[in-house]
Formats: C-alpha cells, sequence, structure tokens
C-alpha cells in the first residue's frame, strides 16, 4: 500500500510541469548610480566570478518566473534567496517579493543589510534561489558567490557580564579532631568506671534482703527485665532498628504479663502483713 | 535538734547529727536506692568534667552517657519518693508496684535512646 503511494507520487511528480526563469540578470550599482557590474545569471551553470561587494554598493537581481512550456508567468507559494555560508554552516534565508504575473526584484543595500545575512568570514557566500510551489516541481539553482565586506561583531548584551562561568569555590573544611593520648584517655576512663566500685562497696554494706527474688511469681519478671537490658546491648553491638522494635514489642507483651504477676503478688504481700 | 555552732568543745555538728539520723531511721531498702543515686551523681560529675577538661571529641558520646546518669537519675529519684512508706499520704493513687513498674518502663525506653546516640 505505502510503496503505491510512493509509485502514484512519482508518476504526478514525473508528469509535474517545470518552472523557469525569464530574463534574470543581477546588476551591482554603487550609490551614485552608476553599474559597476551587471549580467545576465543562468540556472544551469553557476557564475565563474564572485561578485564583490564593498560598503554602499548595491546589489539588484531581477527575474520573472514562468512556466516552461507555455511561457506565462506564475506566481509561485515560495521564493528564497538562500545565503550560504560553507566556512562557517550559517545560512541565511531571504523571501523575496514575487507580483502575481512573476516579476520579482530583489535589492541588497549594504548600508541597510537585511538582518538574515550570515556574519562575514573568510569564504564567499554561496547565493542560490530555491522557488517552491505546490503545482510546479521545485527549483533550485546556485546563482553566483558573493563576497561582502566585514560585518561589524555582534552587539554585546548588557546581562552579558553574569552569564560567565562563577570561579570555583575553595571549600576549606576545619582540620579533623583528634583522640588525647592514650594516658590520659585511660586515666579518664579508669577514673569514670570508678563510681561503679563506689556503688558496689555500698551495696555490699547495706545489702537489703529479697527474700522472695527467685520465687517464681517474681523470677520471670526479672529474667524479663534482663532480657531486655540484654536486647538493648545487642542492639548496640548489631542489630538494626526494625529488628530491635520487633523483638522489643514481642518482649515487651511478654513483660506485661510476668511483670503484672510479679507486682500482684508482692503487692499482695504487702497488703496482706500490712 | 543541736543547733548549727562551729565550737571544737560540741562535739556534734549538724551534718553529722543529720547523717547519723539518716543512717538510723531509713530502712535499707531506700539506702540501696540513695547508693544507687549517689553512683549516679559521681558518674555524671566524671563525665562532664572529662568533657570540659580533656575533649568533647565524640559529642555524641558525652551527650549520649551524660543524659543517661540525669535520666536515671530522675526516674529513681521519682522511684524513691513514690516508693517512700512515709510518702504514702502524698501518692495515694499510686502504689509502689505501680511505681516500680513506670520506673522499669522509664529506665528502658531511656536506655534505647542512650543507645541510639551512643553510635
Amino acid at each position: 500500500m505505502f510503496s503505491l503511494i510512493h509509485l502514484l507520487l512519482l508518476a504526478v511528480s514525473a508528469q509535474a510541469s517545470l518552472l523557469t526563469l525569464q530574463s534574470p540578470r543581477f546588476s551591482v550599482s554603487d550609490p551614485t548610480g552608476t553599474q559597476i557590474r551587471s549580467e545576465p545569471v543562468s540556472l544551469v551553470q553557476k557564475s565563474s566570478t564572485p561578485v564583490n561587494l564593498t560598503a554602499n554598493n548595491v546589489l539588484k537581481l531581477t527575474f520573472q518566473v514562468v512556466d516552461k512550456e507555455t511561457g506565462k508567468g506564475v506566481q509561485p507559494h515560495q521564493t528564497f534567496l538562500r545565503f550560504y555560508d560553507e566556512q562557517s554552516g550559517e545560512e541565511g534565508i531571504q523571501p523575496v517579493r514575487v507580483t502575481p504575473g512573476g516579476k520579482a526584484k530583489f535589492e541588497l543595500n549594504l548600508a541597510r543589510p537585511p538582518l538574515s545575512l550570515p556574519p562575514t568570514t573568510d569564504a564567499p557566500l554561496k547565493v542560490s534561489l530555491i522557488i517552491g510551489s505546490s503545482q510546479y516541481s521545485p527549483l533550485s539553482a546556485e546563482l553566483f558567490d558573493l563576497i561582502l565586506p566585514l560585518s561589524h561583531p555582534a552587539p554585546v548584551h548588557p546581562d552579558e557580564a553574569s552569564f560567565h562561568v562563577l570561579p570555583e569555590i575553595k571549600h576549606t573544611f576545619r582540620p579533623e579532631q583528634k583522640l588525647p593520648p592514650r594516658v590520659i584517655s585511660a586515666f579518664f576512663a579508669g577514673l569514670v568506671v570508678a563510681p561503679w566500685a563506689v556503688l558496689l562497696g555500698l551495696w555490699s554494706q547495706i545489702s537489703p534482703r529479697a527474700p522472695h527474688l527467685f520465687s517464681p511469681s517474681i523470677l520471670p519478671f526479672v529474667l524479663s527485665l534482663g532480657a531486655f537490658e540484654g536486647l538493648l546491648f545487642w542492639y548496640w553491638v548489631d542489630l538494626k532498628l526494625g529488628q530491635v522494635l520487633l523483638y522489643g514489642t514481642i518482649l515487651g507483651v511478654f513483660t506485661i504479663f510476668t511483670g503484672k504477676q510479679a507486682l500482684a503478688s508482692i503487692g499482695n504481700r504487702r497488703l496482706n502483713r500490712k | 535538734m543541736a543547733p548549727k555552732s562551729s565550737a571544737p568543745t560540741q562535739q556534734t555538728t549538724a551534718i553529722q547529727t543529720l547523717w547519723k539520723a539518716y543512717n538510723e531511721q531509713t530502712s535499707d531498702r531506700l539506702k540501696f536506692i540513695d547508693a544507687f543515686l549517689f553512683f549516679l551523681m559521681l558518674s555524671g560529675i566524671v563525665q562532664f568534667l572529662y568533657c570540659i577538661l580533656v575533649t568533647n571529641f565524640p559529642f555524641n558520646a558525652f551527650l549520649a552517657g551524660f543524659s543517661s546518669t540525669v535520666g536515671q537519675f530522675v526516674l529513681t529519684a521519682s522511684l524513691r519518693s513514690q516508693v517512700n512508706p512515709e510518702n504514702k499520704n502524698e501518692f495515694k493513687e499510686v502504689s509502689p508496684e505501680r511505681a516500680f513498674a513506670d520506673f522499669a518502663l522509664g529506665s528502658i525506653v531511656l536506655h534505647f535512646f542512650v543507645y541510639n546516640f551512643l553510635g
């Protein structure tokens, strides 16, 4: 199906009419009006010598677009002049106004150049004419080479200065904190452990009695409290937060029961004695 | 109560009287808790001195250790005041067993946060 459409288009284009230019001509004149150079333009062959324009020269290009077979004037849908710089790869497209009768006139005045001209480099501009129409097959022809005077440098935007890379930031960091010497550390470590010795000494002196500590109603509670401490130490060493919370919840449920039991028995004993 | 005096002829000063009364009148259990409180106070003071004198380099460690002593001191002090039979009129709705359960729970939560911060 797709290839069929291609074939049809090919057939249509093969039958399509051709356009041509009648009496195409260009001329270069200076501001006073005297003609410096005037030549006809050939569609088939590019002009051999490049057109040299100096400041204030005027380049005029005139032609008439006609149907090749009938010779009648045609106003195509698109008529462009393309200025292409091979060295920099820039191109400028300048539309050309064509009257309904097909007559076209293009004027390039260097005193007020069109904005579409690319900036001048060492290579000459290739000027070509491009005509497009829905009823005719397209036309593209290289006309001549154009040498222009140097263009002005591009105007600097007033905000230009703020659009450059800022100087690289060199961070300075605080020097790393160091541990104190081992002797001092050891001394103070001993000092911090000393209160434990004080505590154990005091406790041994006081030694309150815990007569029912290991009875079956209280022991599970004490053990589960100890298990909690062990769980927390294990968390410090190894576990992750989610794990310790999970184990802690399970242990907590267990501890609630044992705690209720233990404390209820102690309370009963206290109240009964009272 | 003997009046406060600094004359060398007086054998007892107010502090000595206070100490004697404390020793005689406080039950063993309360003394047990008091010993723990004293230990906590010493431990906290030593850690604080280290932080001031030497370095606070692993600052989180200092904070964890110091706050553990302070927090535990607060919990134990409240336990002691709630368990003391002489304070029974102050804490009518809190039985000593309930006080101990609160103490245990608070201690465990405190230890969890301290271990978390210890790093």
